[in-house]
């Protein structure tokens, strides 16, 4: 899960089905989709958004979808 | 000839267009910052350039992305003007694809190659160009280098619709396409291959549009077929995650041979990042930027030059006004319907200028340099908590500086229902119009704290709305969806014109206000207070404004200020906030030598000054904000409720704190 990964950690995408659909559209829209690297840069406190970057394209998301999204660490 | 700009949010879009058109528009850098549809003229006239919303894609998911979508379908248009971030090029290039199938001439402005450039990307331009059959021209979009050749590439004569074929997706659905176009075929000007493409990939907007003109029973068992033959033959994928995979396999062989990558330094983006949205920092931040703004706004800066204009306006402009009246023999009607209606009214106004200009320079500040995404997410966990999310923090910022603008703003935010709690709550947050009103009463009775206590007012103002946001989202808009996933794009250095020049778009608006609805208001107002039951020329206390405020000043007798002349003014106060103040510059006639703010100390205590201020900060939108809202929500409903609920808050919390303030001994 993106979410168990640290601040700096890297992982791959390996399946965004779970995800709700609206965000799972905003996800592909952006670029994240299985196959992608992404890198964890921020967590916000008290269970708030993460940010994650991939490619040099930083993008904010919840914690409760970072959940769902599996990765495999690198 | 119609040229559409289209492209991906945070490509340089919107510097683009003004490069181009030499007009300006409005620069920004949080997603979706051009709310409307804007036309420009070429700078050599070669034709007009529509600016469209940002979107990644054709199939909308927000109102806003709708906008381009049914401009599509709708309107015709020449020619397109795809722009794209060199440094996000397979993302962008998804885009580029759709619009290539829609099939009108198309061209390419590749923006930030030198972004690109530092990430290690190098891209083969010319290579690019004949791998997609479209000509492409590198641009700077901030400087507008590039921006000559590129109108030169538009000015050229094209043969139309070259690149719809470029990827093939496939047998089963280029069959299932045919299918389409053949049920489809001779009832519409559109590309049929781009509109069975967005509709297999599920686009309402198309949707809608394909079943005016066509068999809905026969399209429907085409893509019900298609859907089932792919789900069998490709492990459950969905037709368009399909579509999405077939148009990804083809832009990485697309880069593949036109981009070559090599080491990458480290943004200063992420440097800074780790500051500003670290997880302790974050808020802290925010904060403090938000008081130095409020300091800079009302202490430091703002107010000496508010006093020197004030210095100005009342010393050698009225008394100018005095000596050409006198020397050209006007009556005492007009010498007093120009000193006391309209200098004092209309003056009133124009001395908060150089405040309202440096809160809409912080304003722009915040949106150029990306700054505003990042509070978006460092919000999203306290949005969430009630009922909405990160991205609706952004309209209530722009809502300090002006509620119309706020509101409009709220078109980015995906779901319907986060989208009208933004739109009913955004009226809370303090506008500049409101700004004088504090101005005002801070000076004349709150000397050592007028930051702190503006301040507070502001942060009323937000706590309301999210007390507000929870109450609604528990009670009236109920429901689970929702969606948050914001693009935070890499830093920006503001230019100090584009800074000037967006401040000055936001604050022009004030200045016209005050020549045109604050004008003919003061004439109004200072005639109604004039005229009386008795004739011309009354004792003020027995004139028509005395009358209409006597009605109501029982109503506000249990909040504090229960006075004709403030009942007065609040009513003015709906056509425009400013309004206040004009109508009390003339209500309160101000003798020479002395100040509006002290004569107001014989009629206010500082509590009742307080719970005034925090009535005007609640208690109505304005008239065009209202008109906004009506738009915006399409609701009569929704539009009276914003009015109504505003009106009770307003007044609920004014008497807590005036009424709780006496039993705590304050006056």
């Amino acid at each position: 899960m993106v979410s168990q990964l640290k601040v700096g950690e890297k992982g791959k995408i390996v399946d965004i089905s779970h995800v709700g659909h609206l965000v799972q559209r905003r996800l592909l829209d952006l670029g994240f989709t299985e196959g992608t690297e992404v890198c964890v840069k921020c967590v916000m406190p008290f269970g708030g958004p993460i940010m994650i970057e991939s490619c040099g394209q930083c993008i904010g998301i919840r914690r409760k979808e970072a959940d769902r999204i599996e990765v495999e660490r690198l | 000839m119609e040229v559409a700009l289209i492209g991906n949010p945070n490509t340089g879009k919107t510097s683009l267009f003004n490069n181009l058109t030499g007009s300006y528009e409005y620069v920004g850098n949080w997603s979706g910052v051009t709310v409307e549809k804007k036309v420009g003229l070429f700078k050599n006239n070669i034709g007009r350039l529509i600016d469209l919303p940002g979107v990644y894609t054709l199939n909308p998911l927000s109102k806003d992305e709708g906008v381009v979508t049914s401009f599509f379908l709708n309107d015709s248009v020449d020619k397109l003007l795809n722009i794209l971030d060199a440094s996000q090029l397979e993302r962008n290039l998804h885009l580029t694809i759709q619009l290539l199938e829609y099939g009108r001439p198309l061209f390419i402005g590749l923006n930030m190659m030198d972004v690109a450039e530092n990430r290690g990307i190098h891209i083969d331009v010319k290579m690019l160009s004949a791998l997609l059959g479209v000509t492409i021209v590198p641009v700077v979009a901030r400087s507008g280098k590039g921006c000559e050749e590129l109108i030169q590439a538009i000015d050229t004569p094209t043969i139309e619709g070259s690149g719809k074929n470029l990827i093939y997706y496939g047998k089963e659905i280029e069959e299932a396409i045919s299918m389409v176009e053949k049920e489809i075929h001779g009832n519409t000007k559109h590309s049929l291959r781009w509109l069975a493409l967005q509709w297999f990939e599920g686009n309402q907007y198309v949707n809608e549009y394909l079943l005016k003109i066509a068999h809905r029973e026969k399209l429907e068992s085409i893509r019900h077929t298609l859907e089932i033959k792919i789900k069998q033959q490709k492990k459950g994928k969905s037709l368009a995650s399909f579509i999405y995979l077939k148009r990804k396999e083809a832009i990485g062989k697309i880069l593949d041979e036109a981009v070559r990558k090599s080491d990458a330094t480290t943004p200063l983006t992420e440097k800074v990042d780790a500051i500003v949205t670290n997880r302790f920092l974050g808020m802290p931040i925010f904060l403090l930027l938000m008081y130095c703004m409020f300091m800079l706004t009302f202490d430091w800066l703002g107010t000496p030059l508010s006093d020197g204009l004030d210095h100005i306006l009342t010393g050698p402009i009225t008394d100018g006004f005095e000596k050409i009246l006198s020397n050209i023999g006007a009556s005492e009607f007009i010498h007093a319907l120009i000193i006391h209606g309209l200098v004092a009214g209309v003056g009133g106004v124009l001395v908060f200028v150089p405040q309202i200009f440096i809160l809409f320079f912080f304003i722009s500040l915040l949106e150029d340099s990306g700054y505003m995404a990042r509070v978006a997410l460092v919000m999203d966990r306290i949005m969430e908590s009630v009922g909405l999310n990160g991205k609706a923090f952004i309209p209530m910022m722009i809502g300090f500086g002006c509620n119309v603008p706020g509101i409009m703003a709220a078109r980015t935010i995906e779901t319907p229902r986060e989208r009208l709690l933004t739109i009913l709550l955004t009226p809370l947050m303090s506008c500049s119009a409101r700004l004088p009103v504090y101005a005002l009463f801070v000076g004349g009775f709150f000397i050592g704290h007028k930051a702190l206590i503006v301040l507070s007012l502001y942060v009323l103002g937000i706590v309301v709305a999210l007390i507000l946001a929870k109450v609604f989202s528990s009670t009236l808009l109920k429901s689970e969806a929702s969606l948050f996933v914001i693009e935070l794009p890499p830093y920006r250095m503001p230019q100090f014109q584009s800074l000037w020049r967006s401040t000055w778009d936001k604050g022009k608006g004030f200045i016209r206000k005050a020549g045109t609805f604050i004008f003919a208001g003061s004439v109004f107002i200072w005639l109604l207070s004039y005229a009386g039951p008795d004739g011309l020329k009354v004792n003020m206390d027995k004139s028509y404004l005395a009358a209409i405020g006597n009605s109501i000043a029982p109503l506000l007798k249990p909040i504090g200020f229960g006075t004709w002349q403030a009942a007065a003014s609040l009513i003015t106060g709906f056509l425009a906030k400013e309004s206040i103040i004009s109508t009390m510059n003339i209500i309160y006639f101000v003798p020479k030598g002395e100040s509006l703010q002290g004569l107001l100390a014989h009629y206010y205590t500082p509590l009742a000054a307080y719970s005034f201020m925090v009535f005007i900060l609640l208690y109505i939108p304005c008239l065009a904000t209202t008109a906004t809202i009506y738009k915006e929500t399409g609701s009569k409903k929704w539009t009276s409720f914003a009015i109504l609920y505003a009106l009770v808050i307003a007044y609920i919390l004014s008497f807590v704190i005036y009424q709780g303030g006496r039993l705590f001994g304050l006056v």
